[in-house]
């Protein structure tokens, strides 16, 4: 008789273990390291919420399940774009999270909103991806951009960061104006930075001695960098995303160049930078976003826990950890799924992450401000990537300048 | 600035050349545009860099096997993709294409996207007439000098040399005079690759090694052929040394313009090819009929 | 009624008489059936993906196929129409249905161009010279980003229609007219003086034909329905980027074009409409969708060591036979030829296929 009972029970109860999953699609370019990574910052989430029991849906409780997306979006953009079309149709997904380059992701934008399914962002910081959302809300509001900054608040955390490299030479090298030589490499994304550069810098008593732009995928930096050493530059001011960041770091080192890096070198924050660069890459400093130290009060377990698992340290397209957890957040304080009702709720909300502690302004973008959007400045260091910036941090090292 | 822009051609000019030979010399012998020419250079890359910082060898013990392992692997693929398919023109074009984009997935699949750096051979700067030059670069002007002159030696005064010359300049009749005319092929094929891959081992410290870094030289390579004259082995060396110097010009002169000097080195060559349609020192081949 | 009769009898004449042309009319049918039995939208963006890459593929046989001019820079027009149509669009509000007519002219002036250009050059000279066009227009693009949106491209670009059903029947029937416009073209005496340029132009000037104006109206031709292609994409995509001027796209198409067969029009079509939609689902999986591009290429090479001359000529000729008196083509199963009553050997059929003979 108990035993029947107990039958009837777990019959009843077995469609409630089979329950509904919550899916959530993890866009990125995966046999790349941004997709990699993309997908490890999603796993760690998943795997922690599903072991405290998943996500309380109004009551239910319901288990995260990842859909992988090959976008493939560095070599093709169609591609990327069928895949996202793949997700939504075929696999049913209800939540979208990723996306690496910014042509692909506009595209992207385009597929998410036409099936009003909401998309995080995590890896394109190109502006216009924001300010579509403020051109055409009612279009637009299912996107929000959990990492990074719009591009243009990139230039902020530069300044702020220039400014105290700049104080720390005049100190050292007993000289008033700092020399700066401004090398971007040659893009959309970079125009708007030089030109606040070259308007901003002598503001801050810093003289601009020139400025080159390479391409992107350029190997060989050699002009650029023999004509900085002419000018007699104490700053390189780098604004790169592409390989070039690795031939800077490197020839730098070769020639001994008594300049040191600091800006965006988006190689510059992966971990295999240093044997890129042949071990050359001393002293490159370079904006970024994970370190171990205490950004928030998360983000020394999530690295460390990374470190463990993966054996590699996480680069900024591992905060797809930050838009699941958001997004968990925010569908037990609503109570349900419902995309609109999750908008509300993600518009008003300061979620502390890992990367950052994010509030969204109308344009569905981080509101900046240091030491919570900002990010971190980090130098290479004798193969270590060692954060120096914002000094109030808990677990800050002193920025160090090439011998003289 | 003169001596930056003099020395940068130079070296530049050096690795373009051989690279440019050899792929003219497989265009002239056996009239295949080998895309994946450039595939191989890489190859002979990864092996270098795998040799080099996994199996621990030396340098120059790990050059000569990754270039031999290299040519090897060109005389297997020609053997089984393209000897097949000789007599259709568009067949053999596809199939090279094919096996570079199978080169380049190959390698994404072992070794990832990933940028990797081969450290140099020699390390350090010499300063010579105001410019510092690293080893590196030095390194490569002679090796590229060395084969260069081995080449000319090779094709000019042995026998092998003299079949190679004969078989580009006339398929049959040097098979009439008695040439073995698929054997001359191979021969070119693993000689024209191991230049390549020579210059695969000696250039990539100064470059990094990745999946896609096949793709930029083959444009180059393939503009400075067309500029010099398809089947020229002069117009290749001269051709690689314009393109070259057009892009030192370029970078050296115009700071912002930097990234303009690949449009650049393919302008002069388009322009070349208004003026003297088969390049340079290209020799016109009256169509087979 | 007697139209109705009329059809009908064109039909089993023209049509139904080769298989291949059966196996024509059965693909555009069903095509154009397809959405009212399945509508998935998955399916229909990659079908619809698979008709404009059909358009361009079937643009470069045009010109490589049948002109002989091997065109290693074929998306420079598929580019132009793209950037054309959307920078028309987006910076002068104009209609999409009006600016892809003006992305196509766009693309026809830089066909003539890159025609002119190349009107003293041969064979490998001319493909490694259109080769660096594209990347010429990559570099300009690059130097003006406030008008061309540098690397992001152009963005926000209207839709020409909404809804995943109506856009694929926009491109489907442009793909079915294009494409049999183009083959109607290639069929006609304009084909057969590019046949002669292509196979003698020294014979053809000496016959008195103005080859350099026939080249530059086949580049301009060509072009145009490339960049037809390429504004229906944007518009489609709602983005023009630099990736429409990629060195990939290019050697995409050349690698399309040969393995469906140069100088035939369909066989391109055919080639786009076999691995477009074989690579995507190949990427689908999750074990192995990295890989997919390796096992396209594997595919192409495998399949070019057994059908030299492209998978539509293999395939036909395994269906058909060509009659040694008249030339025509026949159902491979008939006995004597439809036109002429010659007898149908089997061995003469296939020695002519060796030859190479069309």
């Amino acid at each position: 008789m108990r035993r029947a009972i107990l039958g009837v029970i777990l019959l009843f109860a077995a469609p409630l273990a089979l329950a509904q999953t919550i899916k959530i699609a993890i866009l990125g370019p995966m046999s790349f390291v941004q997709g990699e990574h993309h997908w490890n910052g999603a796993e760690m989430a998943r795997d922690e919420i599903n072991k405290a029991g998943g996500v309380n849906v109004g009551g239910k409780r319901r288990q995260i399940e990842l859909v992988r997306a090959d976008t493939n979006e560095i070599q093709s953009v169609p591609d990327a774009t069928n895949a996202i079309e793949r997700v939504i149709t075929r696999d049913k997904v209800d939540f979208l999270v990723g996306g690496f380059r910014s042509e692909a992701v506009l595209a992207m934008q385009e597929v998410a909103m036409d099936n009003k399914k909401l998309f995080l962002g995590v890896g394109a910081a190109h502006s216009k991806l924001g300010l579509n959302v403020e051109q055409n809300y009612d279009r637009y509001k299912y996107w929000f951009r959990v990492s990074p900054t719009k591009d243009v608040d990139l230039a902020r955390t530069l300044f702020a960061v220039l400014g105290s490299i700049g104080q720390q030479i005049r100190n050292d090298l007993k000289t008033d104006t700092p020399k700066v030589a401004i090398l971007a490499e040659k893009a959309v994304w970079t125009e708007g930075l030089v030109a606040a550069a070259q308007k901003n810098l002598p503001a801050l008593k810093m003289e601009v001695v020139g400025t080159w732009q390479p391409s992107a995928v350029a190997t060989d930096v050699t002009a650029e960098l023999s004509a900085i050493d002419r000018a007699g530059a104490h700053i390189v001011f780098t604004m790169l995303s592409g390989p070039v960041g690795i031939s800077v770091g490197r020839q730098m080192g070769e020639r001994g160049m008594k300049a040191v890096a600091w800006g965006i070198n988006v190689e510059g924050q992966k971990e295999e930078f240093w044997q890129a660069a042949a071990g050359k890459a001393q002293f490159v400093s370079t904006l970024d976003t994970y370190s171990e130290v205490e950004y928030t009060p998360k983000t020394i377990p999530f690295v460390r826990a990374y470190q463990a698992r993966f054996k590699k340290a996480p680069t900024y397209t591992a905060a797809t950890y930050d838009a699941i957890m958001l997004l968990k957040d925010a569908i037990e304080k609503v109570g349900s799924t419902n995309a609109d009702q999750i908008v509300a709720y993600i518009e008003k909300v300061e979620h502390v992450g890992t990367g950052s502690v994010a509030t969204f302004d109308k344009r569905h973008d981080l509101v900046w401000a240091v030491g919570k959007t900002s990010g971190i400045a980090v130098q290479w260091q004798d193969g270590k990537k060692v954060p120096f910036w914002p000094p109030n941090v808990k677990g800050m090292q002193p920025f160090k300048m090439p011998a003289r | 600035m003169l001596q930056d822009i003099l020395v940068t051609g130079l070296v530049n000019g050096g690795v373009y050349a051989l690279l440019a030979i050899g792929f003219s010399l497989i265009f002239g012998v056996a009239r295949i545009v080998n895309i994946a020419h450039t595939a191989f250079y890489m190859l002979a890359a990864y092996c270098f860099y795998t040799l080099l910082t996994r199996g621990g060898l030396g340098f120059a013990l790990a050059g000569v096997v990754a270039v031999v392992s290299v040519v090897a692997l060109s005389l297997l693929c020609y053997r089984l993709v393209i000897e097949p398919v000789r007599e259709h023109e568009s067949a053999v074009l596809i199939s090279t294409i094919a096996l570079g984009l199978i080169f380049q997935e190959l390698m994404l699949v072992a070794y990832g996207g990933h940028f990797l750096g081969v450290p140099s051979t020699i390390d350090g700067v010499v300063r010579l007439a105001g410019v510092s030059i690293p080893y590196q670069r030095l390194l490569i002007l002679v090796v590229a000098a060395v084969m260069l002159a081995a080449t000319w030696f090779f094709l000019y005064h042995t026998r092998t040399g003299l079949a190679i010359r004969a078989t580009a300049n006339d398929l049959e009749v040097a098979n009439l005079m008695g040439m073995n005319v698929h054997r001359v092929a191979m021969v070119t094929v693993g000689f024209s690759v191991g230049l390549a891959a020579i210059a695969g081992v000696v250039a990539t410290p100064v470059t990094s090694v990745h999946p896609h870094m096949w793709l930029d030289p083959l444009v180059i390579m393939l503009a400075i052929v067309v500029l010099g004259g398809l089947g020229s082995l002069k117009g290749s060396v001269i051709g690689a040394l314009i393109i070259a110097y057009v892009e030192a010009i370029t970078v050296f002169t115009l700071p912002e313009g930097a990234h303009l000097k690949g449009v650049a080195a393919l302008g002069i060559m388009v322009a070349v090819l208004l003026a003297r349609p088969e390049g340079l020192f290209g020799v016109a081949f009256e169509e087979e009929r | 009624m007697y139209l109705l009769r009329r059809t009908w009898s064109e039909i089993r004449s023209e049509i139904l008489i080769l298989p291949s042309r059966s196996l024509v009319l059965v693909w555009a049918i069903g095509l154009l059936a397809l959405p009212l039995v399945y509508s998935d939208a998955y399916v229909l963006r990659i079908l619809t993906m698979t008709c404009l890459f059909a358009i361009f593929a079937a643009s470069w046989d045009l010109l490589a196929g049948y002109t002989g001019q091997v065109n290693f820079g074929h998306a420079l027009f598929f580019g132009a129409g793209a950037y054309g149509s959307a920078l028309v669009s987006l910076k002068l509000g104009v209609s999409p249905w009006l600016t892809v007519w003006l992305g196509a002219a766009v693309a026809a002036l830089f066909g003539y161009l890159s025609g002119f250009l190349c009107l003293r050059l041969r064979g490998s000279y001319l493909s490694l010279a259109t080769l660096a066009f594209p990347l010429i227009g990559l570099g300009l693009l690059f130097a003006f980003p406030d008008f061309s949106g540098g690397e992001l491209g152009v963005s926000g670009v209207q839709r020409l229609i909404v809804g995943a059903t109506a856009n694929y029947y926009v491109a489907c029937v442009s793909m079915l007219v294009i494409v049999f416009g183009l083959w109607m073209i290639a069929d006609s005496r304009f084909g057969i003086v590019l046949h002669a340029i292509r196979d003698d132009e020294v014979a053809a000037r000496a016959s008195g034909i103005n080859t350099p104006r026939y080249k530059l109206a086949v580049f301009a031709l060509s072009a145009a329905a490339a960049g037809f292609a390429g504004a229906l994409f944007a518009h489609y995509l709602r983005v023009a980027g630099p990736s429409t001027l990629e060195v990939a796209l290019s050697f995409q198409v050349v690698i399309w074009g040969i393995f469906g067969g140069v100088a035939t029009i369909y066989g391109p079509v055919v080639a786009v409409f076999i691995l477009y939609p074989l690579t995507e689902w190949l990427g689908s999986f999750k074990e192995f969708g990295e890989l997919r591009l390796l096992i396209f290429a594997v595919i192409v090479l495998l399949v070019l060591l057994f059908m030299p001359r492209g998978l539509s000529p293999w395939v036909r000729d395994k269906i058909e036979a060509q009659c040694p008196r008249c030339k025509q083509r026949n159902g491979a199963w008939r006995k004597i030829c439809r036109l002429c009553s010659a007898p149908l050997q089997a061995q003469v059929a296939r020695a002519q296929r060796l030859v190479g003979h069309q």
